[in-house]
This record gives C-alpha cells, structure tokens and sequence, in this order.
C-alpha cells in the first residue's frame, strides 16, 4: 500500500511540486523577504541641510534624492508618488514627513527619527493612524480579483473540458473568440461585483479614503481582470482536471500574497528575492491601488505600473487564447506525442 | 450529391500514422456502421470527418463542399460522453443547443425535470439525441449510441435514429457491438488506420467459418487449445477456434488425448473483425 | 484452486435495499463452480448491484448469500479498478502483495499473456487504451486465483480484439474451476454463457442456459416488413414483431427473448 502511494506520488509531478517547491518558497519567503524590521528606508532630504542629513541618519535610511531648494510641499509630492517614503526636510525647523501607507518602513522609521539633533516634528502622511485595514483593503481588491481570476475562471473552463462538452462547442459554428467571451463574460462581471462591493465595505465601514482619481481606478481594474482571467483561462488550458486547475492556481496565487508588497514592503527584500516581486502582476495593482485610494498619487507615477500591467494583460491573454483555440480549431498537420493511445478512448 | 465524401484521407502524429489512405463515401438516408479495433482510427477519421482535425493528405466534402464553420449546421453529433452539461437540465442544454445552431428547441419538456446528472442513462442518451437533431442536420454522426440500455430501451433509440435516416439525414454510426453494427445499412471495417472490409454484413464475412468444439468436459479442451496466438472464444459450453482448419484443431486434441465433436460454422461478424485484425 | 466441489454459490430470494428503495427484489442466481453466468440487463437494471453483493461488499439485504471468504473473490468494478498512476506490472503486484501471495510472477505473465498485454509490462496503465485497461483489471481479478470472479461490465465499450482476449481470461478462470459471473448489456455476449438471467427494474425476468430461456418465452417473434401496435421493434431497415399468442416457427434469439421480457414487464405495469 505504502510503495503503491509512494509510486503514485513520484509520478504526479504537480503535486510533487507543492510538496517540494512550497516549503521551499516558504523558507525563501520567511528568510528573505518577510521583513518586519526594515533595513533599507528610502529616504528624501530637502532643504538647505540637506546634504548632512545622511551623516545624521542610521544605515537603515538610504538617502535616494536631495534637494537643497526643496521644502514641505515638494517633500510630500515625492512621498505621494512614491520617490522616497521618508523625507526629512531641514530649515529653520525639522519636518520629517513619512509614508503612512508602508506601515512596516513607517514604524522603522519612527522608531529611528530620534536619533536626529534638535527638535524634530513628524508628521505620518496619508495614514496617520498607521491603520493596518486602511492599507491592505485596497490591496485585497487585488488580492480578491486573482483568487476569482484564476481559480474559479480556470475551474469553470477546466469542468467544461473534463465534461466532454468542449468537444460539443468544437463542432458548432461557434468560433473559438466566441466561446472564450462567453465564458469568461459572467466571471468579469462577478469580479466587478465583487470589488465594487469590497471598496464599498471598505469606505465605508474601514473608513477607507478615497484621494485618488476614479479613472484611474477603472483603467487598473479593468486591465488588471483582464491579467488574472487570462492567467486562468492560460490554467485551464494546461490542466485536465480541476484538481490540478487548483493545484496550479494556487501555485500562482501564494507567491502574490507574499512577494507583492502587499504585506511586506518590497524594499525589504532581499534582492535576490525582490525581483520576482517585480514580475508580479499584484504587485503593479497593489501600488496602483495604494496611489488611487490613498495617496491621489499623479498620473505620472502611477504610468509606469500601469503601462506594465498592461503589458502583462496583453501577453498573457494572447498566448491564453492561442493556446484555448488549439483545443477548439484544427491546426494543419499539428504534431502530438501519444496520439494512438489517447485516440483509442 | 454524396453527404460525405473522403477521397485517399491520410492523418499523421508525429511519425505514426493514424488513417491510411482512406476512400469513405455516404449519401443521404444512409445508416453506415464504421467498426474498428482501438487504434483503428476510427475516431480519427471521425474527428477529419467532424472538422477538428485536417487531413495530412487527401480530402474530405462535406454536402458536396470542402469543410467550413458554416457548414457545421447541419452536422449533428453526439459522443461518446454524451456532450450534455451535467449540471444543466436537458431542457436547458437543447436550449443552448438551440441557440448555438439557430433552431427552434423542442416545446415538449423531456422526461424529466432534473439535472442531467440525474437522469438515467437511456433518459440521457435521448436527450443527447435530441440535442443533436434539433437543428435538423443532414448529417449524423452519433459514437456507440446505445452503449449501456437495456434491449428494448436500445430499439427505441434506433427507432429515432431510423426515423432520421428516412428523413434523409445520413447517419453515421461508430461502433464496437454487434448488436448496432447489424442495425446499420452496411458496414465499413477499419483496422490499423485502412479500411480492410466494407459492404452489407453478409458480404463481409462472406465464406468466413470457425470451428466449434463440443466436449464433455469442456475445460480439457480448453486447456488444450488454449496456447499461444490461437484465436479462441467460449460459446455456451462449446469452444469456437478461429482462424485454424478442423483437421489442425482435431490434431491438436487428439494430441491432448482430448475427445470431442467438431462442427464447421459460420462466423460472427465479431469474429471476422478479429481475423481481419491479426 | 479448484472450488470445493458440491459448493454452489450464489445468491437466493434477495433483496436489496438503499434506504426506501429496493434495488434488487427477490433475485436468486446460482453460481456453479467451473460456468460461466451471464447478468443481462441495462442501465438500472440492478446488475451492478447483485455483482457487489456476490464480491462481498456490504449492503442492506434480505435473502440468501452464498459467497466464498473475500481472499477467495476477484471482483472488477464496473469503472477502473486498475491504478492509472503504476505500470502494467506495478499494478499485478500490487495485488500480489495485497493477496500475501508467493511466486506470483509466472501466472502473472500467463494471464497478462492471455490478455494480450503482455509486452505492456512497463507502460503506465493510464497510458493504455479502454480495452488494455479492463483487461488489465481483469488479470489483477485473476491473480490470486479466486474460487469466485465476479466481473462488472468489464467488456462495455471494449473493441472486438480486446473483448475475444478478455472472454479467454474468462473461459479460462472457468476452466480452471471458478465460478464466473458477469454483467453486460450485450445479448451476444451473454450467448456465450452457460447461464443467464436477464434484469430490469430490479426484479429478473427470466433465468437459465440461454436455450432453455429462448425455448420458454411465450409467443413468437418475426419479420415483418411493417410494424403493427408497439409490441415491434427495427432491426435493419425491417421490424421484429412479437406475437404472444403466435406458434415458434423460424430464429429467436437471446436478444428477441429479452426484449419481449422488457416489452412484457412494461405491459403488466399499472
């Protein structure tokens, strides 16, 4: 019984890999990333002291731009779009201006503040109660948005196929762009529900700001949905049933939660490890998210993530529905390994 | 003007093929039984036929035409696993069946009310039927049909399947039963990707025989013959050798020190597909 | 290896019940060591159901049940019953190490040679086709040379090569002194047996050697080119037509007879 299930298991290479590569990124994670003490605090100096602010500093603060001419308000647009998290402004009085949105880089921060001479005011921006749900609502919408993306789409696109009425729509006069809409359609609009209803709640009831521009809302969630449901739908097409749809979903999700700088800033991370965070599509939604709802970050910083959630959404859904209309339309002469067999059925 | 025509059909994977050079041609108001072995490529001709696949070599018309999407309105099929949404109730399905194919979805509910998942198999295969024949297709293509009814369920089926015939529908039929291979017109017998017999069943098997062995015990006989690559079958209590002249059978229990009578008799269809095979 | 000789098994009067519904009433088969039993019927018919009560599952009954102990019975499901994920071979001893069995190794490759999957020994028995597949289950049945082989349409969907293969894994259990049962929904499947008893609806219509259940049913079935009431059925492009009260003149088959049964049963129901 025992060599049975040990033979079994050797040979189901999914769930080989959970075993294996979850402990794994685990250990990487917890060693690596997960940070609760920040050790690499991007920091702004201003004003005309500027230049001596980094003698003053701990090692944790990294003094990333100076600015000899610059004063309160040039301190707090870095920080709204997210050029520093700490910026400390010299003049006839010190302000140190920090992030309250990177809740672990901001206690750092406070913690380290007195070591600077004379007297020092700090002011906690865009979330002064350093609230822990003001800062992971928004990035639960991204968070919620995958799970639907990619396990519930992949497991409805998986059952079609397990039920042998893929086959069916392949015979009709439907075309592949057809049946991906159709399927995909409702599961949209369930994610729409769904984050209209979180942001509800979390305005609301979490007393969640909204600073941001609406629009700029709606084009990251609208790009970002069309990242995850094609991630699922890209699942559904390289899993035969819905177990290993889950099974490959939830391999795509768990590092997200974890390396997206949703939890734990990615300034944090071990290089080695950050940059994964930076192929992540959560991680681009979550900054997108923390900009809109909290900081009313300007267009201009909030570009970039865009632009490369962008990019994602397109390459994923492409190759997704390259790769769904292999199993709906002919190919000429498409070479497959073990035909007969299968054929056989 | 033929419903399917497939002219020097060949599909390759890789280095194997799968149909060899195949002629298959049916018209309207036919019901063809295409028999075959696993492997045979019975499926992959069917899938040609169907449009998922493209042929390697060769060419298939449909109604007179090559392939196209359009063309797949008036195509009905139904597979093997039925093709019906599990969770949907049959009404349900032939709706969006309906839908897909531009037809008028029955008024009548079917049987039951249920999930399709709880209707039973010959509830099921009807409704499957159904769905596929909606939208009035000139051509049929239907994969073990009544694979798993009971016998009288099974004549109901081809009732329905008849009654399509004659409206001038060609049906298809992609069996591995006797039972269903004697229901259809003729008959096309493919084996390792060719098709090695075709014709009414009686054409088929033709002048075949087998032999049959009555003794009494019968297992010593059995065992006796039971070597090797002979062709043996059991029937009732007598023992059927395929393939072998009486005179070879008769030595080869004599050898044994076996007694027993032997009869030369016609060959099943069944057992014809299984000389053809080897 | 040979059963006891004088023990018949089988079951008498039975009844099954799952929960308020009776699946089986009052079914009696009696299974003799070294014959082949045919269960014929289709789908809800209670096939799958009187085969588990003869592998010695345990449900709800009522009635006799004479079965050997379970190391004494091979039983195929009527889906699987081979592991996908291990080797043709892997699988055979796998039940050689269920069984406790010793030297199984030579009558493993005798069966799996008389199946016909013999030089499948190392591919994965998910890899193999329909066929391959059942009659795999059919050798793992057979391994520790049960006095009981209760096979579950093992030969449905099967092609004709694998299903010839698999009847001589059949005849030749049988030849060594087991007591075969099986179900199919095939009539000319259940020609080659011994005996049949035909199902539906849980109750059996008829039982005995197939000759003796032709020659008892009442009336006569023939051609005829144009159907009259229901009690016709197509064959071809002509119809079977059922006289009860018609003399026998001219071929009736075990199919004919059980679609009269059928045709019987739907009659006398309310």
């Amino acid at each position: 019984m025992i060599l049975k299930e040990f033979r079994q298991m050797r040979r189901d290479r999914r769930t080989v890999a959970l075993m294996v590569g979850l402990p794994i990124l685990l250990l990487v994670i917890f060693g690596y990333a997960a940070r609760f003490d920040v050790t690499e605090i991007r920091t702004a100096a201003l004003g005309p002291g500027a230049e001596m602010v980094e003698g003053m500093l701990d090692d944790a603060f990294t003094v990333v731009v100076t600015d000899t001419a610059g004063g309160v308000e040039e301190a707090e647009s870095l920080l709204r779009d997210s050029k520093a998290t700490v910026a400390i402004v010299t003049g006839a009085e010190t302000t140190v201006l920090v992030d309250g949105t990177d809740l672990f880089s901001a206690q750092s921060a406070m913690r380290r503040a007195g070591d600077l001479p004379g007297e020092i005011d700090v002011e906690i921006l865009f979330n002064p109660d350093l609230s822990t749900s003001t800062v992971m609502v928004p990035s639960l919408i991204g968070l919620i948005l995958l799970f639907i993306g990619t396990v519930i789409t992949s497991l409805g696109v998986v059952k079609e196929r397990e039920q042998g009425t893929l086959e069916q729509l392949a015979v009709t006069p439907l075309r592949p762009v057809d049946v991906i809409v159709g399927k995909i359609a409702p599961y949209f609009l369930v994610a729409v529900l769904d984050m209209a209803v979180v942001t509800t709640v979390g305005l609301l009831i979490f007393d969640v700001p909204f600073r941001g521009s609406i629009l700029m809302f709606g084009a990251f969630a609208l790009v970002y949905l069309f990242v995850v449901l094609g991630l699922g739908v890209l699942i559904s097409t390289v899993s035969r049933s819905q177990g290993e749809a889950i099974q490959l979903a939830i391999m795509v999700l768990l590092p997200q939660v974890m390396l997206s700088g949703m939890i734990f800033p990615l300034q944090s991370m071990a290089a080695g490890v950050r940059w994964i965070g930076y192929l992540l599509p959560l991680t681009y939604f979550v900054m997108g998210m923390r900009g809109v709802f909290l900081k009313a970050s300007s267009f201009g910083a909030l570009a970039v993530p865009l632009l490369l959630l962008t990019l994602m959404a397109v390459v994923i859904f492409v190759l997704a529905i390259l790769r769904f209309r292999r199993d709906l339309a002919p190919k000429q002469a498409a070479i497959e390994s073990e035909p007969a067999l299968e054929v056989a059925a | 003007m033929k419903s399917v025509a497939a002219a020097g059909v060949t599909r390759r994977f890789g280095s194997f093929t799968a149909v060899d050079a195949v002629d298959f041609e049916m018209g309207p108001g036919e019901v063809v039984g295409l028999v075959g072995a696993n492997g045979a490529g019975k499926t992959t001709l069917i899938r040609m036929i169907l449009g998922l696949l493209e042929p390697s070599e060769g060419s298939i018309r449909l109604f007179g035409q090559a392939q196209t999407r359009q063309q797949r309105r008036r195509i009905g099929y139904v597979p093997q696993n039925l093709g019906l949404y599990r969770d949907l109730t049959a009404q349900e399905n032939l709706e969006f069946r309906a839908d897909i194919f531009g037809a008028e979805p029955p008024d009548a509910p079917l049987a039951s009310e249920g999930l399709v998942a709880d209707m039973s198999l010959g509830a099921q295969r009807r409704a499957a039927f159904a769905a596929a024949t909606q939208h009035d297709p000139e051509l049929l293509v239907l994969d073990e049909p009544t694979s798993g009814v009971s016998p009288l369920s099974r004549t109901k089926l081809w009732d329905l399947i008849r009654q399509r015939a004659e409206g001038g529908t060609a049906v298809l039929v992609s069996t591995h039963y006797m039972d269903e291979a004697e229901q259809a017109d003729r008959l096309v017998l493919m084996s390792h990707g060719r098709v090695v017999a075709a014709g009414s069943l009686e054409s088929i098997i033709g002048n075949r025989t087998a032999i049959e062995v009555d003794a009494d015990p019968w297992d010593r006989a059995f065992a006796a013959l039971d070597s090797g690559s002979r062709l043996i079958t059991l029937a009732g209590t007598a023992i059927r050798v395929l393939g072998e002249s009486a005179e070879s059978v008769g030595a080869t229990l004599a050898e044994a020190g076996v007694e027993a009578n032997l009869r030369t008799v016609p060959a099943t269809l069944d057992e014809t597909m299984v000389m053809l095979d080897s | 290896m040979t059963a006891t000789s004088g023990v018949n098994w089988g079951v008498g009067d039975l009844t099954v019940r799952f929960g308020k519904v009776e699946a089986l009433r009052r079914v009696s088969l009696e299974v003799k060591p070294g014959a082949v039993h045919a269960v014929v019927g289709g789908d809800g018919a209670g096939k799958t159901t009187l085969l588990r009560v003869l592998a010695g599952l345990g449900l709800d009954t009522d009635g006799i049940i004479r079965i050997p102990p379970p190391g004494r019975i091979g039983y195929v499901p009527p889906d699987g019953g081979v592991f996908g994920d291990l080797t043709v071979t892997e699988n055979m001893e796998f039940v050689a190490d269920g069984y406790g069995l010793t030297g199984w190794q030579k009558r493993s490759s005798a069966l799996l040679g008389r199946a016909g999957i013999a030089r499948f020994g190392d591919r994965l028995a998910g890899k193999l086709s329909g066929g391959q597949r059942r009659k795999l289950a059919g050798s793992m049945a057979l391994l520790p040379e049960p006095d009981l082989l209760v096979l579950d349409e093992v030969t449905t969907g099967v092609d004709p090569v694998s299903r010839m293969d698999l009847w001589r894994l059949i005849a030749g259990a049988a030849a060594d002194g087991a007591g075969v049962v099986i179900a199919t929904s095939y009539l000319d499947e259940a020609e080659r047996a011994g005996q049949v008893l035909l199902l539906h609806d849980g109750v059996q219509l008829a039982a005995g050697s197939p000759r003796s259940v032709i020659d008892g049913m009442q009336g006569n079935v023939s051609n005829v080119s144009s159907p009259d009431g229901h009690r016709a059925w197509r064959r071809g492009r002509r119809w079977r037509q059922w006289d009860p009260n018609g003399e026998r003149g001219g071929e009736v088959t075990l199919e004919d007879v059980a679609i009269v049964a059928e045709l019987n049963a739907e009659e006398r129901m309310p």
